[in-house]
């Protein structure tokens, strides 16, 4: 495994009270579960709004690496990339 | 200031504060607050300075506890909301009740999956109590249409009653330590067996200061032609304990069906309570004509509350705590409805006028006198 690469995780409006305003976040991680961990210690109210008490993520919110949503891809075990964009973003929803 | 009546309004899109001077004339309306968002539950502390606390049931992030120190004019999410331990394995679908505890800052929560949690800071953290929320019946509890629900929490000195849906009445008698099934006389019409132990689809209970031992009950009725194993189980929906909740019997008869959600007892007299009967196949009053079922006697006979009400062609349901009466001298009740209706039941129910016509769906009406 080489360096840790380092990413951008872009913060959607409604969670950046939870983060001190931030619209992104640099994190170095080699998957996207690995990001979720380093949020979990190092942003922790955001991470309960990302993810349940199971530590799984919410079931009405997409993760995307770039444009592509983690569920198409290898889930939380996602391999990430240097400058790769992990985007958290609430699914269509209506009525 | 002059004593305001306080309604707390839980509603699809998030929650409502209405206020009126004591006549109840007409009520000044505040919010949205958590814009947006379900609020299934609200809670209006009136221990020392006024709190009003709100479920906020975000589906994309989470459960949260909105609170106000400012009798509804803000609210901002308290330090966290209840959660599951990790390694438990279940994780938070909503938040049904809010009470108050016996410390000044105590509050307790009824959660789905049904459960129970604790906070003694006002709702900045909480804790999970085990004697109910890892009671050995717990995972055999199935969800009801609302899902599986806490949503009555009642505490009477060292007792506690809660209802869950579908899980039924559990008692504790030594300060929520440890909780059993108390369910003797309480019906079920989904199971073979019409009296289980427990697994009761049990809609709200409610109870009164002055009646010791005396507990109300609207539980899930609707089944007196049920022809399958077990037989027709007629009058189960409405039902009344006079032994603190260890037993059981059927108020039902008089009403037009024995299914419904809320039960509300009247501040002043034990034995005077509300039900509104409701067609078990729609939730909606029989013959589209909205009405409230008083009993003035502990539920021996009821009387039709009804004036000013539609007559006809109303289809709305009332949700199992969406009716609550204040404390005044003469109260009035008030009830919400799933089409965004607030009415006010004035002199007790004799007289209802329709506060606000075009709220969003609503879950859960609190009227407090502060």
């Amino acid at each position: 495994m080489g360096p840790t690469p380092t990413i951008t995780i872009h913060v959607p409006g409604p969670l950046r009270r939870y983060c001190a305003g931030a619209a992104q976040l640099s994190i170095s991680a080699h998957t996207v579960r690995i990001v979720l961990e380093d949020l979990q210690r190092s942003q922790s109210v955001l991470y309960c709004n990302i993810c349940d008490e199971t530590g799984k993520v919410r079931p009405h919110l997409n993760v995307f690496v770039n444009s592509d949503n983690v569920r198409d891809l290898d889930g939380v075990d996602t391999t990430l990339k240097p400058g790769d964009v992990v985007t958290i973003l609430p699914a269509v929803s209506g009525g | 200031m002059a004593d305001r009546v306080i309604l707390t309004i839980g509603t699809k899109k998030g929650v409502f504060v209405a206020d009126s001077a004591k006549p109840r004339r007409s009520f000044a309306l505040r919010g949205p607050f958590g814009p947006g968002v379900p609020v299934y539950s609200t809670l209006i502390d009136t221990r020392g300075t006024p709190r009003l606390y709100a479920s906020s049931c975000n589906p994309f992030f989470g459960m949260k506890v909105l609170r106000s120190t400012d009798l509804g004019k803000s609210f901002a999410e308290t330090k966290a909301g209840p959660a599951f331990p990790k390694e438990d394995g279940r994780a938070l679908a909503n938040i049904w009740a809010l009470e108050a505890g016996s410390g000044k800052k105590d509050l307790w929560c009824g959660v789905e999956p049904a459960s129970l949690f604790m906070s003694h800071d006002a709702g900045d953290s909480w804790d999970l109590v085990p004697g109910i929320s890892n009671h050995e019946h717990a995972r055999k509890w199935q969800p009801g249409n609302g899902g599986l629900c806490m949503h009555t929490i009642i505490r009477d000195g060292n007792r506690v009653h809660l209802g869950i849906s579908t899980g039924g009445h559990y008692l504790s008698e030594d300060g929520g330590e440890t909780f059993r099934a108390s369910n003797k006389g309480v019906g079920a019409g989904f199971a073979p067996d019409p009296y289980p132990e427990f697994g009761q689809c049990v809609h709200k209970i409610a109870r009164h200061d002055d009646a010791p031992g005396r507990l109300y009950m609207q539980n899930h009725g609707g089944w007196a032609d049920w022809t399958g194993p077990g037989g027709p189980r007629p009058d189960i929906g409405v039902l009344r304990s006079d032994d603190y909740g260890h037993s059981w019997r059927s108020i039902a008869k008089g009403l037009p069906s024995d299914f419904g959600f809320p039960i509300v007892v009247h501040p002043h007299d034990g034995d005077t309570i509300y039900v509104m009967p409701l067609e078990p196949a729609t939730r909606s009053c029989p013959g589209g004509a909205p009405a409230v079922w008083r009993s003035e006697n502990a539920g021996e006979s009821w009387s039709r509350l009804a004036r000013g009400l539609p007559k006809k062609q109303s289809y709305f349901t009332v949700l199992r705590d969406a009716m609550d009466i204040d404390r005044l001298k003469t109260p009035a009740l008030y009830f919400g409805t799933t089409t965004g209706q607030l009415w006010i039941g004035r002199e007790g129910g004799e007289q209802w006028d329709c506060l606000f016509d075009s709220l969003p769906p609503i879950h859960n009406v609190k009227v407090a006198v502060v």
